[in-house]
């Protein structure tokens, strides 16, 4: 996968409505498809990237990508909603994903979720009300053997116990 | 530059390299100290690096550096792939000499470093020991784990850096491909592939030959290669494995298919994105390949043209069907279509295409190298090769593990993989994924290939085994498989996208209680329909794991539906606590456990004496199920509930505190209890209760049963159990000593309107080994019960205990307090199979009881009608039988002698049942009575069974929830209502139970351990071994309860 920049757009001011913004998305975006010229499936992979970029898919993502690629926005949305990598919600500054794979469910990943229900009424896909944490299910990360684990921004935690993950929640700020 | 022009280039490259790595395969650590070169292998797959690894690495670094061993010898720290031991990591290995550190964290880094590498000697705290016999096993080829494995696949993991084009060249890498690209036909290609027997490894296992010359006789001038990494079947991560592990392997693999199929120019290896390391290692692995001028245009000057590109994926399972995923790669949604056409002639853009996994690729370069002879002959016949397998779950040394197709599964599970973790007891394995199904214990021999698998309803899939033990439910099993499916169905075709979630809805309509019987059938037939209807291999296998629990385990469906209840306490919409489901009677636990904590124990006496009458007796014997599936086991260990219940008995009697339950009316009927063990007792009391007239006939001269004449005072002291005997007398419960019943018809004659048969299980099975009638030959069962009895028993010197059952132990033990000097127990199986207790088999070895493994008396030895000795054979384990356990069979010639002067043995008892069949009641297994498992009710109508008769040899707590079961349909045949399970009395008093208070920060704390009787003041009394808790020891250890019971909802 090619690398690319990684921006911190959401943390900026910006105006969504300005024309400005809407510029620096379709240059964005353009640069993006650029990146990808001759390849198959391009339309994931420029997809996939953009997500890295902006954090997330926002409507002006999208409606830029069907403009720079001609690719109807139908279809654009049809990839988006079919593959579970893809967001259109924007996340917390913490995701914190469960590792919902056969074998931490067999060894208790369940407990975790049940746990961070009761606790802070999080249930997958939803974010805290300050933007701080976002929840998630993954479907095994092949990382069985130190099930059950839990990844926060990306970092493995392994063996979780339910009364850990609420040490890793409270890291959260 | 180093571009591969020749074979040539390739053979300098592994001359100049293969030197640098001899090293790595040096397994003998004697010439670690004379070494010039100590290489240390830091796994870096994405387990080991998870668990820490790229800190470990970091760190030995810079302590080799601070050091400064660089001066004295060469020393690398190189990364390597992953060598499947995931369970331990992360793991270094350091050679010369291969041994192997687990679990190091970076704190241990100085420690290797300063003792192994520097003064050569193991640092024995960090390396692997071997949990059955307990022994170090330093080298990694002294591992058990490995030493059942055959890596053909996983050769270079954990040999070579993947990093390194050069490290791969020098075990012959790109040697295939080459050997093929300039010596070889297509055609022989293809034929070689073909003929070594090579099926798809991605689950199907369709030969890869044929595929391969399918595509190469297509039409088209455009054809595709394609890799399936798209692992996406959750426990499964074998290909990532390789893609991390030894990246090089799948671009040859691929580069000779292409040469091999014709007019391929491009590959792609569609990789998930749930694996960034894999992506990133292969990436760096194409850019070498293409700078050596092993991918790209005109490769060797041949003209023949080959580019490999990554596409990663985008979280989508069905994706890992071939149509999907080829459309997948076309940047579309990936909905799978019909076949045909199938992507042979139309795949990828619509070109002739061979898709194949990434095992399947990376083996064809050892088949072209090698031969397909050479891979032919490992496997079984139709099954050739070996295969990959992830081990999860519940299993003790959880990775990936490569072995030759056709190996028994239960090599795979118990030898390799070492069973499941903390003793418990193996189940089923799910293999195939949620595509699959389940594997139960019955079937542990199977044989791993294709065909045996799909017989028993599950597929091979892409290899992952997930183990599950006795804390997993199916039904649950199932329904998390259904949810994934249902999650991952693409939605195009009706039977997948609405057929699914009605099975799931069902499923939770049972785990939460409100099943019927009738919804069994409809969820089959649901199942076979979508099955059958769906469109692409997702909505056809998404039943599987459905269908196969049904096949497998249709008596915990039954469980769920008919008795509401879970037996692995997983289905918390069944439950308050597991706890409490698990106990047989139904003891409310985490109730009676707060009131200890509060120090609140007359309501805890009275909350487990009005569920059942032997407190005491419980609280010193019963073998805890409920502590099994204490949810605080999970964390440290289960809180000791039997301890608690037994200081909560202690206490009432310490206090002269008497509970006498209230009688209910009185009713007319009289009912006969034959036996007046635990079950008969217990069904007296419940039906005394009810107003009942019952009269107990008890053929021993005491009551109690194996209580009283079975389990050894030193365990039960006799106070105690005849204290709650007379409890249960104060209810007008007549006990007739010295009363054998022989004839039931009489019974009824006598006027008694319903019958209940709790004759226990009294009679000791023979070792029938010639010899064995002579004098200090005796049978454990009677045994037990003359010492108990205070009648005189002759007792040796040396003593031999035959068994290895809890009748075994008792007899050890009791022979020790008799005055025998030495007593040895003899097993035909390994200790770790012993049926008894392990409580037990700890107290029997500290009081000096020496127990031999493995060994099966053949003949007594005797002088003058009197023994003198036993032959023994040496017993070495095979098959696996339906327990799960290993058959032991005879070493022929192995018979040896020991002398002693008593043989014991304690091989098995049954009931005594010879008197029950001329009155219609019918017999079982092992002189079983033949009872309804829920009511108990017999062939013979008014009639009951329950208890070791009906069950055999069995625990008291189950004698004692069979009582109660016979109470409930007594109670309901007398008053002419229809048999069912049993339902709650509903005459209990209700407690208000303490509210738990926070339980926000639980430490990790062990239970409170209990004082025991010096192991040295044993032998000489009877005196109870077990002193019990103090008040505040109980008090102590009850606030260990997590409280799950106010988790689910509860006051």
């Amino acid at each position: 996968m090619q690398k690319v920049r990684q921006s911190v757009d959401l943390e900026l001011p910006v105006n969504k409505d300005s024309a400005e913004y809407a510029a620096r998305i379709l240059r964005d975006v353009n640069e993006i498809v650029d990146l990808n010229t001759g390849k198959s499936g391009r339309l994931i992979r420029v997809l996939q990237q953009s997500q890295q970029r902006v954090g997330y898919l926002p409507p002006e993502v999208l409606t830029a990508i069907s403009q720079v690629m001609k690719v109807p926005i139908s279809e654009v949305n049809g990839v988006v909603s079919f593959y579970n990598f893809f967001t259109i919600v924007p996340r917390g500054k913490h995701v914190l994903q469960v590792c919902l794979g056969t074998a931490c469910y067999v060894r208790g990943g369940q407990r975790i979720l049940d746990v961070l229900k009761k606790e802070y009424h999080l249930e997958p896909g939803d974010t805290t009300p300050d933007g701080i944490l976002s929840l998630d299910t993954v479907r095994c990360l092949g990382a069985c053997a130190l099930a059950p684990v839990v990844t926060l921004n990306g970092q493995v935690h392994r063996r979780v116990k339910p009364t850990a993950v609420k040490e890793l929640v409270s890291r959260c700020k | 530059m180093n571009k591969i022009n020749t074979l040539q280039d390739l053979e300098e490259i592994k001359k100049r390299v293969r030197p640098l790595l001899a090293v790595r395969e040096d397994t003998n650590f004697a010439r670690f100290k004379e070494a010039r070169q100590i290489d240390v292998l830091v796994c870096r797959g994405t387990g080991c690096t998870a668990a820490g690894a790229d800190e470990v690495e970091d760190a030995f670094r810079e302590a080799i550096k601070r050091r400064g061993l660089e001066k004295r010898v060469r020393v690398n720290v190189t990364k390597i792939g992953c060598r499947g031991f995931c369970e331990k990591g992360p793991n270094v290995t350091i050679t010369p000499g291969d041994i192997l550190y687990t679990r190091v964290r970076r704190a241990d880094v100085d420690e290797i470093v300063e003792k192994h590498l520097v003064r050569g000697e193991i640092v024995e705290r960090l390396v692997y020991v071997d949990p059955i016999s307990n022994k170090p096993a330093p080298a990694n080829k002294d591992i058990e784990f490995y030493k059942r494995q055959r890596r053909i696949v996983l050769f270079l993991n954990g040999l070579i850096d993947p990093w390194s084009i050069e490290e791969y060249m020098a075990f012959d890498g790109y040697r295939a491909f080459i050997k093929a690209l300039t010596s070889m036909k297509p055609d022989d290609v293809v034929e070689e592939v073909l003929k070594s027997g090579l099926r798809g490894r991605g689950g199907a296992g369709f030969p890869t030959g044929r595929k391969w010359g399918m595509v190469r006789s297509a039409q088209g001038n455009e054809k595709f290669v394609v890799c399936n990494g798209d692992e996406g079947d959750p426990g499964a991560f074998m290909n990532r494995s390789v893609l991390e592990g030894n990246p090089h392997t799948l671009i040859e693999g691929m580069l000779i298919g292409a040469f091999a199929i014709g007019n391929v120019r491009q590959g792609y290896a569609y990789v998930r994105a749930e694996y960034p390391l894999a992506i990133e290692t292969l990436n760096h692995a194409i850019k070498q390949a293409r700078e050596y001028g092993l991918l790209g245009q005109n490769i060797l000057g041949t003209g023949f043209s080959f580019d490999l590109d990554i596409f990663p994926g985008a979280g989508a399972f069905v994706c890992g069907e071939e149509t999907a995923l080829l459309i997948s790669i076309e940047g579309k949604r990936g909905n799978p279509r019909q076949r045909p056409p199938f992507p042979a002639n139309k795949g990828l853009f619509d070109k002739p295409t061979t898709l194949n996994n990434v095992e399947t690729w990376s083996i064809v370069p050892q088949i072209v190298l090698k031969g397909a002879d050479w891979y032919k002959g490992i496997g079984v016949g139709g099954n050739a090769g070996t295969k990959t397998f992830c081990l999860v779950g519940k299993i003790t040394n959880s990775g990936i593990a490569e072995v030759p197709v056709g190996t028994p599964l239960g090599h795979v599970v118990f030898d390799i993989g070492g069973g499941p973790p903390k003793g418990k007891s193996f189940k089923s394995v799910q293999i195939g994924g949620p595509s699959g199904g389940v594997i139960p214990i019955e079937h542990i021999n199977t044989p791993v290939d294709y065909e045996s698998v799909t017989s028993l309803g599950a597929i091979m899939g892409s290899g992952g085994l997930i183990v599950m033990d006795e804390d997993s439910c199916m039904v649950d099993m199932a329904k998390f498989f259904l949810q994934f499916t249902k999650d991952e169905s693409c939605g195009k075709c009706l039977p997948c996208r609405a057929g699914i979630p009605k099975m799931l809805e069902i499923l939770n309509k049972i785990t939460q209680g409100h099943g019927t019987m009738e919804d069994l059938d409809v969820l089959q037939e649901l199942a076979e329909m979508v099955g059958s209807a769906s469109l692409c291999g997702l909505g056809q296998t998404a039943p599987n794991p459905v269908l196969s629990t049904i096949r497998h385990f249709r008596a915990e469906y039954e469980s769920h539906i008919i008795d509401k209840k879970c037996p692995a306490a997983v289905c918390a919409g069944l439950f308050r606590a597991p706890c409490q489901h698990t106990c047989p009677v139904g003891l409310d636990v985490p109730g009676y456990v707060s009131f200890i904590k509060d120090g609140r124990f007359d309501e805890a006496y009275r909350l487990i004496r009005q569920r059942m009458p032997f407190p005491s007796v419980c609280g010193r014997v019963c073998n805890h199920p409920c502590e099994g599936k204490c949810r605080r086991g999970q964390m440290d260990d289960p809180v000791a509930i039997r301890h608690l219940k037994r200081f909560a008995a202690d206490w009432a009697a310490e206090k002269g505190f008497e509970y006498t339950p209230k009688v209910n009316g009185k009713r007319n009927e009289s009912v006969a209890i034959v036996g007046a063990g635990p079950a008969g007792l217990s069904a007296a009391q419940d039906l005394a209760m009810d107003g009942y007239q019952v009269t107990v006939f008890e053929a021993l001269p005491v009551a109690g049963g194996m209580l009283a004449v079975g389990i050894p005072e030193y365990r039960l002291p006799n106070e105690m159990l005849n204290a709650e005997v007379s409890a249960i007398e104060k209810l007008g419960v007549d006990i007739r000593l010295n009363t054998r019943i022989h004839d039931v018809d009489a019974l009824f004659a006598q006027g008694y309107k319903a019958v209940f048969l709790a004759l226990g299980a009294h009679l000791g099975e023979r070792m029938r080994v010639p010899g064995e009638d002579v004098k200090g030959v005796y049978d454990a069962v009677e045994f037990l019960r003359n010492v108990n009895l205070g009648r005189e028993v002759e007792m040796g010197k040396k003593v031999a205990v035959i068994g290895g059952g809890n009748t075994a132990t008792d007899s050890a033990r009791v022979a020790l307090r008799m005055g025998a000097s030495q007593v040895d127990m003899f097993y035909r199986r390994e200790k770790k199979d012993m049926p008894a207790i392990e409580e037990e088999i700890v107290a029997v070895e500290e009081e000096g009881i020496h127990i031999h493994e493995l060994t099966a008396p053949t003949r007594v030895l005797s002088q003058e009608g009197k023994v003198t000795g036993l032959e023994l054979v040496r017993m070495e384990l095979g098959e696996f039988d339906k327990s799960g356990r290993k058959t032991p069979r005879q070493i022929k010639g192995s018979e040896y002698s020991v002398a002693c002067d008593t043989v014991i043995q304690a091989i098995g008892q049954r009931p005594d049942t010879g008197f029950t069949e001329k009155y219609g009641i019918k017999i079982g297994m092992g002189r079983t009575i033949s009872a309804d498992r829920r009511t108990l009710a017999t062939d013979r109508p008014g009639v009951f069974a329950g208890g070791d008769a009906v069950t055999g040899p069995w625990t008291v707590i189950e004698a004692i929830a069979a009582g109660q079961r016979a109470a409930s349909s007594i109670k309901r045949y007398l008053q002419g209502q229809e048999l069912g399970p049993r339902v709650d009395r509903e005459d209990q008093e209700t407690f208000l139970i303490p509210r738990p208070e926070d339980v926000e920060d639980v430490k990790e704390r062990p239970r409170v351990t209990i004082s025991e009787l010096h192991p040295g003041k044993r032998a000489s009394s009877f005196k109870e071994v077990n002193m019990g808790y103090t008040a505040q020891e109980a008090m102590s250890e009850a606030s260990r309860c997590l409280r799950c019971d106010a988790e689910a909802g509860g006051e």
